[in-house]
């Protein structure tokens, strides 16, 4: 089953779309793979701030935390 | 909310004939209302008999404390967290709820996208375990299994699923999924965390499931 969907135009830099193109490769997921699964991470962590959460990377190592700045 | 519905097929276990049934691409007010109305007192009733019998906890249905309208309201509106179901006779027969942001831990896919099983739960009535007899409709739990290798080929990740499974599941994951165990997971609960790798998803799907 596939839900319904919409086409859209993207208009990307240079740099943008070799960005995307390397996450494709190293993914190996389409172009739209990728920016579907970016939409939802950014959603996510969008209403997971938005709920007060804090937003962390942890260094696998060191256990040194890094707050990510979320805009 | 629109909801796609495809056609599917379970078994009636009584009448031995299999029986139309629909896949839904999302869990609804009137699953929910299912699961309070119909799948809860079924479950009381049949704990209570259990502990009444002295059956020991550790043999109790282990998602009896699930709540499936908190799952559904935790997860309204998250792009990353698909829900399904599966309807036949005008009633909620199991649910699921997966979720596309975690990535594959088994060696050969380490890394890779997959869709992990966040819940995944059968109609009391369908369950070995909660039927007096014999369970009123078999499948349910591989159509759902189906239906997240079906999601996760169309969104590109071949097929791979991850999940971490109750104990009570732990051998139908393992023995009729065909998926690969990879042992505790101290991170969670100590559950047993399984993963289907593509080649599995196809073998899952070639047996006719």
């Amino acid at each position: 089953m596939a839900a319904a969907k919409k086409t859209m135009t993207l208009n990307l830099t240079d740099a943008e779309m070799g960005a995307l193109e390397e996450l494709c490769v190293k993914k190996d997921l389409s172009k739209t793979a990728v920016l579907r699964q970016a939409l939802r991470l950014y959603q996510t962590v969008e209403t997971r701030v938005g709920r007060g959460a804090k937003l962390f990377f942890e260094d696998d190592q060191t256990k040194e935390k890094a707050e990510v700045m979320m805009l | 909310m629109s909801v796609e519905i495809s056609s599917a097929f379970l078994l009636d276990v009584a009448a031995g004939q299999a029986v139309a049934a629909e896949l839904w691409d999302a869990v609804t007010e009137q699953q929910l209302v299912h699961w309070e109305d119909e799948w809860m007192p079924v479950q009381r009733e049949f704990v209570e008999r259990m502990k009444a019998a002295g059956v020991e906890r550790a043999l109790l249905p282990q998602s009896r404390h699930w709540d499936w309208r908190r799952k559904a309201e935790a997860f309204s509106g998250s792009l990353a967290n698909p829900s399904f179901c599966v309807m036949c006779q005008g009633m909620t027969q199991g649910m699921m709820i997966v979720n596309t942001l975690h990535k594959a831990r088994v060696a050969s896919q380490a890394g890779k996208e997959l869709i992990y099983i966040e819940y995944l739960e059968n109609a009391p009535w369908n369950r070995r375990h909660f039927a007096s007899d014999q369970p009123r409709f078999a499948g349910v739990g591989s159509l759902l299994m189906r239906a997240a290798i079906e999601f996760s080929r169309e969104e590109g990740f071949k097929g791979r699923l991850g999940l971490h499974s109750l104990p009570q599941s732990n051998g139908w994951y393992s023995n009729a999924c065909g998926m690969t165990d990879l042992g505790t997971d101290a991170d969670y609960q100590n559950l047993h965390y399984f993963e289907m790798t593509p080649e599995q998803a196809d073998t899952f799907i070639a047996k006719g499931n």
